[in-house]
């Protein structure tokens, strides 16, 4: 059952890249900046949030299931996150407005859920075939799974460094998808 | 803690095994469940149907299933998904309340155990032998080899025996109702 869903999120994640790729472009600095690590920190927040959203997203996809995977796991990455931003922010000299803003601010959460459309797609497709019986809540996962999946892949353009930008709008992005999913579900997941 | 849930669970795992006899048994308990649950919300026609998407559906997306989690709760998890989709095409705004996997799996029993006191006031009047055949056969749903090996009697020796029994309840019951 694992593998449905493991194949509509690979094809939706490489649906993402390709438009990542070829539409957006790869940040030119991309070979110095993984070799820092606000590329990494950025890339583990994504990944820790679309890999708890894969494992609710599964459970969701059993009929009768109680939500086993608890959400306030999502505290962890976004607590650890916050801590690095606190950080950031309390450094002397620190230029809050442009640890905030950066130079993307105002496109970079619609970007994020914009490039969640091919992953949820693929995430809803698997859900189909499953069993999902709260359907709110399975597209809310859905949701989150798609938005972080896409966060993830949308760090490869994106040039922001700062912890306190990636907490809010990468999050931001997230949590609207998680609310398109939530909406979408109600219909779209139905079997 | 539903009193059939360690059987139901271990006739699904074999089924997803492989084991079609213990499908065969799994799905036949829970038609009876889902009848009696279906039948005291919806028309009969109606609920027909739903006995008969529900196993469907259970069947179709028997890989959700995690043998880790109780079989009875996933079973209602489709039966009561099932109810809400009728309630939908109605249009009903009856709210379906979140009673636990008890409601599907309590509601056939008085049917089923007055049912079943009737069946074996019957099935008395056989001699002992005989009666335990066609339990087996008719009742548990063994199949006519396992009843065989168990038994020690021939196949043939069965399906003629089960066969002879229940022509001769009928007899009975016949000779009853003429008096």
């Amino acid at each position: 059952m694992l593998r449905r869903l493991g194949v509509g999120l690979v094809l939706g994640m490489a649906a993402t890249l390709l438009v990542v790729l070829f539409r957006f472009k790869l940040r030119h600095d991309l070979a110095a900046a993984v070799l820092g690590a606000a590329f990494w920190i950025k890339f583990a927040y994504g990944f820790a949030i679309a890999g708890l959203g894969l494992w609710m997203v599964e459970r969701q996809s059993r009929a009768g299931a109680d939500s086993r995977a608890p959400g306030w796991l999502l505290a962890v990455p976004i607590a650890l996150l916050a801590m690095v931003a606190a950080m950031q922010l309390s450094a002397p000299q620190a230029d809050w407005r442009a640890l905030m803003m950066g130079h993307t601010a105002r496109v970079c959460s619609m970007l994020i859920v914009l490039l969640s459309l091919p992953i949820f797609a693929g995430v809803f497709w698997a859900m189909r075939s499953l069993a999902p019986t709260r359907l709110t809540l399975a597209g809310a996962c859905a949701g989150l799974l798609s938005g972080a999946a896409s966060a993830t892949l949308y760090g490869l353009h994106c040039p922001e460094v700062a912890a306190p930008f990636i907490l809010v709008w990468y999050s931001l992005g997230i949590l609207l998808a998680t609310g398109l999913g939530a909406i979408v579900g109600r219909w779209a997941l139905r079997w | 803690m539903i009193a059939a849930e360690p059987q139901y669970r271990d006739w699904m795992v074999a089924a997803l095994a492989g084991d079609a006899h213990a499908y065969r048994r799994l799905l036949a308990a829970l038609t009876g469940h889902l009848r009696a649950y279906y039948a005291r919300r919806v028309g009969t026609a109606t609920a027909e149907d739903l006995v008969q998407e529900t196993l469907i559906a259970i069947h179709s997306r028997r890989a959700t299933y995690d043998p880790g989690l109780p079989l009875t709760a996933w079973v209602y998890g489709i039966a009561r998904y099932k109810l809400i989709d009728e309630f939908r095409r109605e249009r009903r705004r009856a709210s379906v309340s979140l009673e636990d996997a008890g409601e599907l799996f309590a509601a056939d029993e008085s049917e089923a155990l007055a049912a079943r006191r009737d069946v074996e006031k019957l099935l008395h009047r056989l001699p002992e032998a005989k009666r335990n055949l066609v339990r087996a056969v008719k009742l548990d749903g063994a199949s006519i080899a396992e009843v065989a090996a168990q038994t020690g009697l021939s196949e043939t020796a069965v399906k003629v025996g089960v066969h002879r029994a229940v022509k001769s309840l009928g007899e009975e019951l016949g000779a009853d109702r003429a008096d």
